[in-house]
């Protein structure tokens, strides 16, 4: 019987094939845990299964370091470690290095589902969101007395406004108690009536902000008669709390600058409104006294004395138009007289009688301008340049002129 | 009155005091009334530096 191998020899050999797989060195296998033996020795005994079967497992008191919980039946974790071969039992099983609870998709589903419970409830409703107050004198705080979160909450505080006074309820902000502390902090706060409650912590994975998750948090917010500020984690991280609160803050640091306020601004705003009411009153007068001038002018125009003395100088303007009218006329008249005067001149017969021609008249003193109008013994009259002469017609006789 | 108010209505009585309708008496009127609300402003900083306080769980205050 040629090759016959003693147990040892196969286990050994099935143990160096494992050793030279490398998938099973190093992986990750998800599961619910079962069998959990915490061993007086320190080491962890357990299986991790699912439906179609399970694998044994142990952690040594030397890894248990990374086993941040206390594991339970039931539990889903995700075990990191590596398959090896127990020889004496002829069995392989799974060392692990690291356990985490595979919490975050159920952690997710939890989430989704309160999310949508407290909205079909209205909790989220605009209209229940209170307005938060502009000018806030006290703030409250619900964080960890230690770490970012409240250090940058007081130093953006102090930095904006000195005066306003914080008020801090040093809560508990992760693990099993966190959600009873945060609920109880904003009760307490809530019941000194500040004008303003912040709710919130630093950065962290969902299981680290997972407080701000749970439904009584919500709820506390929800009936706070004081405006809430959420502020939990960073910019990314929304949270139930987020939803409820009456203003959801990206971070703490946010969530000081918006429930603190500027105190330089509002020295700025009153200083302006100075400003702007001493305006307001030099205008009004100025003003004033522009109308009051603007009176005092139409006045002067309508008075009796003005008015006098504008129907003054419009009478004597009238005057002055009137003479030269008078002045223009008469040159005319006096022109045209000129004129008639050479004219007639031009056609006076006692020119003619310069020339030695006379003016013969009857006793009518009527021209004599032919035979016909006189008789012989008729008496007329010659008038010349220095007098008249008395004449009797002797004859008369006819003349035929060419 | 909450200062979030009274800058409201000093914002209005300066609106009024623009008005070239307002009387000057108005206005005079309107000054005082907006020189007392930049006194209680002012009454409201509270210019006293606050050390922040911590609420016990016994509901006690005392500085951080």
């Amino acid at each position: 019987m040629k090759n016959v191998y003693s147990v040892g020899q196969v286990n050994t050999y099935i143990k160096n094939m494992f050793q030279q797989d490398y998938l099973l060195n190093r992986l990750y296998i998800k599961g619910e845990v079962s069998n959990c033996k915490y061993h007086t020795s320190g080491h962890l005994y357990f299986s991790l299964k699912d439906e179609t079967g399970s694998i044994a497992c142990v952690m040594f008191a030397s890894q248990r370091g990374n086993l941040k919980f206390r594991m339970q039946e039931g539990q889903r974790v995700i075990v990191l470690g590596s398959v090896r071969v127990y020889e004496r039992d002829g069995k392989y099983q799974f060392y692990a290095s690291e356990i985490v609870q595979d919490g975050v998709g159920l952690l997710y589903e939890r989430f989704q589902a309160l999310k949508s419970e407290l909205e079909e409830m209205g909790m989220f409703a605009p209209e229940y969101k209170k307005k938060i107050p502009a000018y806030c004198k006290t703030v409250g705080v619900v964080t960890a007395p230690t770490g970012a979160a409240i250090r940058d909450i007081m130093n953006i505080s102090s930095r904006r406004n000195p005066y306003v006074q914080l008020i801090l309820y040093p809560a508990l902000v992760q693990g099993e108690q966190a959600a009873a502390s945060i609920v109880k902090g904003i009760q307490m706060l809530d019941a000194l009536h500040p004008d303003v409650i912040i709710v919130g912590r630093g950065g962290g994975s969902m299981e680290d902000l997972w407080a701000f998750n749970e439904e009584e948090v919500a709820r506390a917010i929800f009936h706070c008669e004081t405006p809430v500020i959420s502020a939990v984690g960073h910019e990314t991280d929304t949270t139930i709390a987020d939803y409820v609160a009456d203003l959801r803050a990206p971070t703490p640091s946010a969530a000081a600058e918006l429930a603190v306020y500027n105190l330089h601004e509002i020295l700025e705003k009153q200083a302006s409104c100075k400003e702007r009411m001493d305006q307001a009153l030099y205008h009004k007068v100025q003003y004033l006294k522009k109308a009051l001038e603007t009176y005092e002018l139409r006045l002067q125009t309508f008075s009796p004395k003005q008015q006098l003395l504008e129907k003054r100088t419009l009478a004597a303007d009238l005057q002055t138009q009137l003479d030269q009218s008078m002045k223009n006329n008469l040159r005319e008249k006096r022109f045209l007289l000129q004129m008639y005067i050479e004219k007639f001149n031009g056609l006076s017969p006692l020119k003619k009688l310069n020339q030695g021609y006379s003016f013969v008249a009857d006793r009518d003193g009527k021209a004599v301008t032919s035979i016909e109008k006189v008789h012989p013994g008729e008496e007329l009259t010659l008038h010349v340049t220095d007098g008249e002469i008395r004449a009797t017609v002797q004859e008369t006789k006819g003349i035929v002129r060419i | 009155m909450t200062l979030e108010k009274a800058f409201e209505e000093l914002e209005e009585i300066i609106k009024k005091m623009n008005d070239r309708e307002v009387s000057l008496d108005d206005s005079f009127a309107l000054y005082t009334e907006g020189t007392k609300l930049l006194k209680y402003c002012n009454e409201q900083l509270d210019a006293v530096e606050k050390k922040m306080l911590v609420l016990s769980e016994e509901g006690e205050l005392h500085e951080f």
